[in-house]
């Protein structure tokens, strides 16, 4: 998968966080096993498991979202390859890519340090600024079904605290898919430097591949868009590491405006 | 233009000295449609207003009302029988940086009625920090509020951070209405400098229910041409309506947005979800966006804007 392949790349290539506080807190690998190489076990195995959730065949249906690019397409706000490129640049650095980098860092960072009221108020908090209905069905079908996913499939002491205290607080905890993606990292011990580009990296991706399916475009050039977009991914990742709560907000008004507008589109193929 | 120039002159008279320097220089910017080069004025403005409305004999009436600084409210006689408008005024005719006004509006149960502004909010270009205002309301069980401040213009080199807290009881009902222009639009200004910040809160019983966060910054005309952003757009506003049933007014904001008495350059979108209606509205002509939104917003609610609104 694309995605993946180059999510390890970009960990390579210096996305680091600030300070030390970042790195994982250690699940239930052996943090202290190293190779002759210098590859941690435990890095190598966060990283493997990382993958394996952002894979577009995870389950949480990623790929009957659009964010809303169904409706710009039918527009002709987005008819080629380079129009889906600035489209998802301006989501990136202005929209939901921007605001989910800094929601994901926190509640990361939360999940690590198992502060759980802050971390309830980051899940209520990412619910909440959620634009339009169909936003709200993406980010909390894909949040929900992502967490499930993890919890059956990677059943974890850590993940399963924080799960319970959540649960316990909210009845439904109101999940968003990066707050999830974000959680589910920290408590199996994965490096924030790596889980939130990685995340962005799948978000983009799942956009892309429903612009190639809509406008449509070919599979080569659903690459290159995501390739030229690395340095905008990494550039979202390093400013939502260093960015707190207050920074949120974004200018993505004519995407969230294509979203209500998709709520009315005549044929669709997205859920969102 | 006039009642402004009244209350300028009335603040000028008043104790607040350090005032009129400030109110003069805004006002012969506001007359002279330059505003954005009106001289720096380091003095810093602080207003707080704070207004309370309660139900009594059946009517909603002022229950409490302060008001210190630049900062003021005044309650226009309206028709008999419409719910009481509170008019918020900002006495220094604008903001700029270190600015802070803080207004807090509350409805008790049961009672309606309008909080709306005296003219639109000036954001004037700031010599460090930005200008902060802080509103907040809280709608008691029952309660009908609307909140229609008129649009917030930022001119270049302005920096504003804004906060809106709402608190709702679970059955309250509410209308608010927030436009910003990034300069004017026709007169050629183009804010290739400012910052915005504005986050709505928006609790429902307690809860976190609804979070607004528009952010701009830096070369503000380029971060809105992008496709995904503005297309070219400078005015925005959104429209929010909580209501337990406010679903059930979908069908109908969307007819008004996509009527066919719609401004061409508008482009504007709806949805509900969760006792809640918002309407976004983007256009590059402030003066289009604020016609389309008074036609919404008169249709909607069902009678004319309040006064100040066409002053």
């Amino acid at each position: 998968m694309p995605a993946n392949g180059t999510a390890i790349g970009m960990a390579d290539g210096g996305i680091r966080a600030a300070s030390s506080e970042d790195a994982p807190v250690g699940g239930a690998v052996d943090v202290a096993a190293t190779a002759p190489d210098g590859t941690s076990r435990a890095a190598s195995a966060g990283l493997l498991d990382l993958m394996v959730w952002l894979s577009p065949a995870f389950p949480v249906g990623g790929f009957t979202y659009s964010h809303g690019l169904e409706w710009a397409i039918e527009d002709g706000s987005v008819a080629t390859a380079a129009d889906l490129e600035a489209w998802l640049a301006d989501v990136l650095r202005h929209g939901a890519g921007r605001n989910d980098a800094i929601l994901f860092a926190a509640a990361w960072r939360a999940a690590a340090g198992s502060d759980v009221a802050t971390l309830a108020e980051i899940v209520e908090l990412a619910a909440a600024l959620q634009p339009t209905r169909e936003r709200r069905l993406e980010a909390s079908q894909q949040g929900a079904a992502f967490v499930k996913a993890v919890t059956d499939a990677w059943p974890h002491d850590a993940m399963a605290a924080l799960v319970a205290t959540l649960q316990a607080r909210f009845g439904t905890v109101p999940w968003t898919y990066a707050v999830a993606v974000a959680t589910a990292s920290a408590a199996h011990g994965i490096a924030l430097s790596d889980a939130l580009p990685a995340t962005l990296q799948a978000f983009a991706a799942n956009v892309i591949s429903a612009g190639v399916r809509a406008i449509p475009l070919g599979q080569t050039d659903g690459l290159r868009i995501l390739r030229r977009l690395g340095p905008v991914i990494a550039e979202v990742a390093v400013e939502g590491l260093a960015a707190g709560l207050d920074d949120l907000g974004g200018a993505a008004v004519r995407a969230d405006i294509a979203s209500m507008k998709h709520e009315t589109q005549y044929t669709r193929l997205f859920r969102s | 233009m006039l009642a402004t120039d009244a209350i300028l002159d009335r603040t000028t008279a008043g104790p607040g000295g350090a005032v009129s320097g400030r109110a003069a220089g805004s006002a012969a910017g506001t007359l002279t449609g330059a505003g954005a080069a009106a001289p720096v004025v380091l003095e810093r403005a602080r207003g707080r207003a704070e207004i309370a409305f309660k139900l009594s004999a059946g009517a909603t009436r002022v229950d409490r009302l302060f008001q210190e600084g630049q900062a003021k409210i005044r309650l226009p006689r309206g028709e008999p029988g419409d719910p009481p408008t509170a008019v918020v005024i900002n006495t220094a005719g604008g903001v700029t940086g270190g600015d802070r006004l803080d207004i807090a509006a509350s409805w008790g149960p049961g009672t309606a009625a309008t909080v709306t502004g005296q003219a639109a909010e000036r954001i004037y270009r700031s010599s460090g920090g930005a200008g902060t205002i802080h509103n907040r309301l809280s709608v008691g069980a029952g309660a009908t509020a609307e909140w229609l401040p008129q649009e917030t213009i930022l001119f270049d080199r302005s920096r504003l951070a804004r906060r809106l807290e709402v608190d709702l009881a679970a059955d309250a009902r509410c209308l608010i209405v927030e436009s910003v222009f990034f300069g004017r639009g026709a007169m050629g200004e183009r804010v290739t400098d400012g910052a915005l910040s504005d986050h709505w809160r928006l609790r429902r019983d307690g809860r976190l229910v609804l979070a607004e966060s528009f952010r701009a910054g830096g070369d503000t005309t380029a971060l809105f041409a992008g496709r995904a952003t503005g297309a070219g757009a400078i005015a925005f506003a959104t429209l929010l309506y909580a209501a337990p049933d406010a679903d059930r007014h979908l069908d109908r904001l969307r007819g008004l947005v996509d009527d066919d008495a719609r401004e061409p350059t508008v482009e504007a979108g709806t949805s509900a979800f969760d006792g809640f209606l918002v309407a976004r509205l983007l256009s590059p002509s402030p003066q289009a966006l604020r016609r389309d939104l008074v036609r919404i917003l008169e249709a909607f609610r069902g009678r004319p804007m309040p006064r100040p609104w066409s002053c």
